[in-house]
């Protein structure tokens, strides 16, 4: 059986930015402190016409025509986010019309708070391999919401990306993923309600950390590999300073996992964090190197992976709509233009 | 706007499909059921070019009351690359980036939401390339 893995990926970060003294001005509060406690210096936001589904969209058409494949191929869509702009009509139905995928496929929308899209790349995996589909697109795209003067309010950010997975030409096969699931009260949002909730200090130790080191550990073990196998290393980034944390518990150094660190300048894209930063590293990657992934998603799970770039990498690599070309194209808004664009003017 | 209506429109505002006449070859935007230039009904899909040049534009501030969370906003007349003109609002960008001949590519974003709890309409815009 051919090796499967990416075949394509494509990213998106919507072109507003706040920066973190703006939203401490606001509240009186120390911006210094602020960002030497989570190393980040602006979060993106949504313009007024945009939400999980335009992003979705737009990550899905850069995966496709990095591909230069067809659409038609695609036999499965996920789209994991915790802020779909619909509750009951899947953003999967739109993503399949935008990117002429109808009508022979299936689809279905994913929530698992940060770790939906990864699930969604499992659920793809899968079905690649055992030869129920011949590719299948998984995305992860989050607007998400931090009720203002909230801790959250500070780096949640909005992007997606999307990843498509199959068996030809694949620019990096997937060589295992292993997945740890708890139940875990560290952030929550109920039915019909605006804001999510949080356990505050809760959330770092027995969620974050633990699940993503328990996740990390298990596939370390099952492979036989060791963290300087890899080249690059990317872990969920609610703030820059958790996935450096995380790397050093694990053995990794913070080389391998500098250059996918986008939450400095973006914020925490939630479903997308991870992706995002898997597919910064796709572009810097060459052929025969290793990566490894671990997401985090609150509620709580983490999904791990292990990937190896071959030689197709060169074919995609130069694709010009990237994680960098978004993170420069930036406009940086006042707390007034951001109220608006957010919807907390009523 | 009605379900129906959106569902019918789909490929168009989605996709930007037009059509191509398969007797005189002429391409035409929106979907028609006949050649706009020979009226033959011999027609077949034809999805447009996805980026192209701005030909003019302004800025629209008042606006109907489904459309004016969004305003101001600003509307163009864009020539794609495959010759064909279209309208459509051009996004992520100031008014006084704005000029004539420059480039543009399309983007997938939402036309318009109906109130709270109606449909959301999503379609084709432009943004700088
Ligand atoms: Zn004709």
């Amino acid at each position: 059986m051919n090796k499967a893995g990416i075949v394509s990926y494509g990213s998106y970060i919507p072109r507003y930015r706040i920066r973190i003294e703006e939203i401490a001005k606001i509240w009186d509060e120390d911006p210094n402190e602020l960002r030497s406690q989570l190393q980040v210096a602006s979060k993106s936001v949504l313009g007024p016409d945009e939400d999980v589904a335009t992003m979705a969209v737009e990550s899905a058409r850069n995966a496709i025509n990095r591909w230069k494949g067809d659409p038609q191929k695609i036999g499965a869509i996920y789209v994991g986010s915790e802020s779909h702009p619909y509750a009951v009509k899947p953003t999967a139905t739109i993503v399949a019309a935008a990117i002429d995928a109808e009508k022979e496929l299936t689809a279905a929308d994913l929530e698992f708070a940060c770790k939906a899209g990864t699930a969604g790349m499992q659920m793809c995996l899968g079905l690649v391999k055992s030869n129920m589909i011949s590719y299948g697109l998984a995305i992860g795209a989050d607007d998400s919401q931090g009720r203002p003067r909230d801790p959250l309010e500070y780096t949640a950010g909005a992007g997606s990306s999307a990843f498509l997975i199959g068996t030809e030409r694949v620019v990096a096969e997937i060589e295992g993923t292993y997945s740890v699931t708890s139940d875990m009260p560290d952030f929550w949002r109920r039915e019909g309600a605006i804001f999510p909730s949080h356990g505050v200090r809760f959330t770092g130790k027995p969620a974050y950390f633990q699940h993503t080191v328990d996740a990390s550990k298990g596939l370390l073990e099952e492979l036989g590999t060791k963290p300087s196998d890899y080249d690059f290393a990317t872990f969920h980034q609610p703030n820059t300073k958790f996935p450096l944390t995380v790397a050093k518990m694990l053995g990794f150094s913070s080389e391998q996992v500098e250059v996918s660190l986008i939450c400095k300048d973006i914020g925490n894209a939630y479903s997308a964090s991870s992706m995002l930063g898997l597919a910064q590293i796709l572009n810097h990657a060459n052929a025969g190197d290793k990566i490894f992934m671990t997401s985090y998603g609150s509620g709580a799970g983490s999904d791990a992976f292990s990937f190896e770039v071959t030689d197709e990498i060169e074919e995609v690599k130069t694709y010009p709509y990237n994680v960098d070309h978004y993170i420069q194209n930036s406009e940086f808004i006042d707390y007034g233009l951001y109220a608006r664009y957010k919807g907390l003017l009523r | 706007m009605e379900p129906p209506k959106i569902w019918r429109e789909k490929r168009e505002r989605y996709l930007a499909i037009g059509i191509q006449c398969q007797d005189c070859k002429s391409k035409s935007f929106p979907k028609t059921s006949f050649c706009t230039k020979c009226s033959s009904s011999n027609i077949t899909e034809y999805r447009l070019a996805t980026s192209g040049k701005l030909l003019n534009f302004t800025k629209v501030t008042s606006t109907s009351k489904e459309m004016n969370s969004y305003a101001p906003f600003f509307v163009g007349i864009i020539e794609l690359d495959d010759g064909i003109k279209v309208t459509g609002q051009i996004v992520d960008c100031k008014f006084e980036d704005l000029q004539d001949e420059m480039r543009v590519r399309m983007v997938f974003r939402v036309l318009a939401r109906n109130g709270e709890e109606g449909l959301i309409r999503y379609g084709f815009k432009f943004t700088p390339e």
